[in-house]
Parts: C-alpha cells; sequence; structure tokens
C-alpha cells in the first residue's frame, strides 16, 4: 500500500532536541514540519492541518499548554492529536494542565525512539477513527435534510393536487366534501413545516402551528371578506409531542369548520374562539366555542366523520370531550393530560 | 391594485397551485418560469411587480441565483416559497431584500397574506 505518509508537527525550541524527534519521526517514514516557537506552531496548523503535533510544553513565546488549548478550540483546527513533551523534572500538576487543555498524550522525556513511534501511531490512528465518524456524520445529516426536504415537497404536491382538482368541481356539495378532505389533510401536513428548523424535532410549538391553521380555515371559508364570522385564538405557549399536536390540530379542524357552518346567529357576524390552556395539574384543555345555535344532534352532520374523528383523537390524547350549551353560546371541551414529551436534544 | 406576479417553480403542479392564488386574489401572474434563466426571459419580455421564488430549481439551478439577478437587473424582489427555508439560506437571501419566507408545505392563507403584504410595499 503506497499512501501518503502521514505528517506530524514538531514544534520545540531546542535545536538539538527538536533534530533529535524529527529524526526518529523521519525514520519511522513520517513527513514532518517544525517550528520553535508557540506563535509559529499555530500558523503551521491552520495552514497545513497536520494530523498530530508533538509539542515541547516549554515554548519562548507562548506556553505549550496555551498553544494546545487555542488549537483545541478553535473549530477549524480542534480534530488536531497533541502530544505534549517535557523534560523529566516537570510537575504532575503540570503534566495534568496539560491534559486538561486537550492534550491528547503526554511524555516525559527522554523518550525510546520505539515508545515515541508507536504512541504517535495509535494517535494518528485515533484522528483517522475521529475523522471518519465526522465524514459519517457530516452525510447523515445531508441525508436527513434531503429526506425532509422530500417529504414536504411531496406533502405540498399533494395538497396542490387536492387543491387544483377542488377548483374543477361545479356542485356545491361534492366542492364542501373535497374542501374538507382538503382542510384534514392539510391539519396533518402543516406540522411538517414546523418541525426539523427548530431544536427540538420530536415535538410542536402549538402557537404557530394552531394560529397558522386557523387562519387557514377561516380564508377557505371565504367568511372573513363579507366579516360573516371572526376567529379568536387563545393559544399558551406549549408544546406537545409531535402525534399529539397533530391529535389537537385535527380535533381544531373538525370543530371550526362545524362552528363556520353552523354559527350564524340572527344578530351580527358569527364568533368563535378557539382556546389551548393549561388547566389543573398537568392537564391541558381545548375549547372551541361560538355564540351560534348548538348544531341539531338528529343532523347527520353531527353523526358523521367529523364526530367520529374527534371521539377517537380525544381517546388517542386519552381526554375526555364534554359540552358546554347555554343561551347563545355553544362550546365543546377536549381535556387530556399534559404528556411530558420525550425530548430531544442534539447529542453533542 | 392588481399586481403583476412572475412565478419561478419547476412543480408544475405547484406553480399552477399559486397561479390560482395569486388569481384568485385579483393579481394577475405574467409568467411561470422553471429556472433562473427562464426567470429572466420571462422578466425581460414583461416587468412583474414581485416574483414568487421556490429555491431548488430545474437541473439542480438556484433560486437564490434567480432572485439575484432579477433583483440586480431591475430591483424585482422576490418572496421565497420552499421546504428549505435554513437560516443560511435565509441570511443569502436577505441581501436582495426579500418581501418574505413561506414554508413549504404552505397554507394558502399565508401565501395570501405574503402576497398582500407585498402588494402594499409596492
Amino acid at each position: 500500500m503506497s499512501e501518503a505518509p502521514e505528517t506530524i508537527l514538531n514544534v520545540n525550541d531546542n535545536e538539538a532536541s527538536r533534530y533529535a524527534t524529527s529524526r526518529i519521526l523521519h525514520r519511522a517514514g513520517f513527513k514532518v514540519l517544525e517550528a520553535g516557537t508557540g506563535n509559529e506552531a499555530l500558523q503551521i496548523v491552520r495552514e497545513d492541518m497536520p494530523p498530530l503535533v508533538i509539542m515541547d510544553i516549554n515554548l519562548p513565546d507562548v506556553s505549550g499548554v496555551e498553544v494546545c488549548r487555542r488549537i483545541k478550540t478553535d473549530p477549524a483546527t480542534a480534530s488536531t492529536m497533541v502530544l505534549q513533551m517535557s523534560a523529566t523534572n516537570i510537575a504532575v500538576v503540570d503534566r495534568v494542565n496539560s491534559l486538561a487543555a486537550g492534550a491528547d498524550s503526554f511524555l516525559v522525556e527522554p523518550v525510546e525512539p520505539e515508545e515515541l513511534e508507536a504512541v504517535s501511531r495509535a494517535l494518528l490512528r485515533l484522528h483517522r477513527s475521529e475523522s471518519a465518524l465526522r465524514r459519517a456524520l457530516a452525510e447523515r445529516e445531508l441525508l436527513l435534510k434531503e429526506v425532509n426536504h422530500r417529504v414536504k415537497n411531496s406533502l405540498q404536491l399533494v395538497l396542490s393536487m387536492l387543491s387544483l382538482q377542488g377548483h374543477r368541481f361545479k356542485e356545491p356539495e361534492t366542492r364542501e366534501l373535497f374542501a374538507k378532505a382538503i382542510a384534514r389533510v392539510t391539519a396533518i401536513a402543516a406540522i411538517h413545516e414546523r418541525l426539523y428548523q427548530d431544536a427540538d424535532p420530536l415535538t410542536v410549538e402549538m402557537h404557530t402551528y394552531l394560529t397558522g391553521l386557523c387562519a387557514e380555515l377561516v380564508r377557505a371559508s371565504g367568511m372573513e371578506e363579507n366579516a360573516q364570522a371572526s376567529l379568536q385564538i387563545e393559544v399558551e405557549q406549549m408544546r406537545l409531542p409531535t402525534e399529539h399536536g397533530v391529535a389537537v390540530a385535527l380535533v381544531v379542524n373538525e370543530l371550526v369548520m362545524n362552528a363556520l357552518k353552523h354559527a350564524q346567529p340572527a344578530t351580527g357576524p358569527a364568533q368563535i374562539e378557539v382556546r389551548l390552556l393549561r388547566h389543573g395539574t398537568g392537564q391541558v384543555r381545548l375549547t372551541v366555542a361560538d355564540n351560534g345555535d348548538a348544531p341539531d344532534q338528529s343532523s347527520s352532520e353531527v353523526a358523521g366523520l367529523g364526530t367520529q374523528l374527534i371521539r377517537m383523537l380525544a381517546r388517542q390524547l386519552n381526554g375526555t370531550v364534554s359540552i358546554e350549551r347555554a343561551a347563545g353560546t355553544y362550546a365543546v371541551h377536549v381535556t387530556f393530560p399534559l404528556q411530558s414529551a420525550v425530548s430531544w436534544r442534539p447529542p453533542y | 391594485m392588481a399586481a403583476t406576479v412572475l412565478i419561478v417553480e419547476d412543480q408544475v403542479l405547484i406553480a399552477w397551485h399559486l397561479s390560482d392564488l395569486v388569481e384568485g386574489a385579483g393579481h394577475r401572474v405574467l409568467a411561470i418560469a422553471r429556472d433562473p434563466a427562464a426567470a429572466m426571459e420571462a422578466a425581460a419580455r414583461q416587468r412583474p411587480d414581485f416574483a414568487f421564488m421556490d429555491i431548488r430549481l430545474h437541473g439542480g439551478s438556484s433560486g437564490l441565483e434567480a432572485a439575484r439577478m432579477l433583483f440586480e437587473c431591475w430591483g424585482v424582489r422576490s418572496i421565497y416559497v420552499s421546504a428549505n427555508l435554513d437560516p443560511a439560506t435565509r441570511a443569502q437571501a436577505e441581501q436582495w431584500q426579500p418581501l418574505g419566507f413561506i414554508g413549504k408545505p404552505f397554507l394558502p392563507a399565508e401565501v395570501i397574506t405574503a402576497l398582500e403584504r407585498a402588494v402594499q410595499a409596492l
């Protein structure tokens, strides 16, 4: 195997010692760069990026410990391996300090040539496997980003397709059915625009999610233009696990669609309120209320898919549904335990 | 006031959907372009008030490049509509005075809001 020799930077202000170390490294087949001061060493590390630096702890300008600290704290050079060397009379505390500053190993002179070579090879081996891991991680991140992009783009295609199809129906019933299907798919798809882009991709921030969806429901209903309906939203800042977030959004979708359809009080425009608030200890309460008449229990709408969906989704949230009727108001509450999400933290 | 809009998007279905939304809101779509060259040609024929701009375009070309050329040649600004609006992309787009950013999958209400805001800014 005729690979290019690996490069080692040898830093020592004592010319004789530097020469001796370089000779050992040359004989072992390494390419050797040399520096006599800390600043010179830092410059070579930045420019030539040697995988390993062998450095005396006593340098004339900057101490070897400080040079090591600078190499290890600069993200551009942090992956460089550092082997500190010192004379026999060094105190234990200095060796400890040196390792604490990020040195990967420490040798006390005089060192047998075999030992210097073996330690150098071990550190270079470590450097190679770290580089391979870093590359693999970067590839994974790129892949994940690409998959996210495709998921979001495909969902957009689904929504665009449905919307284009929906415009081509003439019969009002068919249009309405289609609009409902689109709204349901939108509620599910919209969460993807709100995941991944922040620090915690396994939970969703409910305020922006629900605010966006409600604005879309009002727009799609066309009621805003003629000021037939107004919608007020009060959502506490909270994060829910993704599957709970989608369930809540779908319930909101069904209830707001119902309210937009039924809440047409004789006096003035319909007022719809959506609230998602903490309720007692560890509970959350979702409320959708309007100032219209309660929907007729016997109508087919109530027994329809929407009602079934609400029941099923409430069960999925381990929640209960309750209905509140009073003169001129109708409210549906879904109360469920606030599950502490399994929060995701970057592993570094 | 009816605005004139250029849609730069390589996915025909999405371009069509955007076009429906723009026209539904009472504005006019001048052209649909699928890459920076087509966007420049369309804008040379007739200057749009602004553009809806996807980021990843046909054949690996970039919406950022199209946005830059539209802005530098004619001062045409863009509303970015993309599934990939990471901070680096936004920072780059900032140079050409963006009129808004909309993530995909978009809510039509977001498109309308951004559209109305852009019309106000004219």
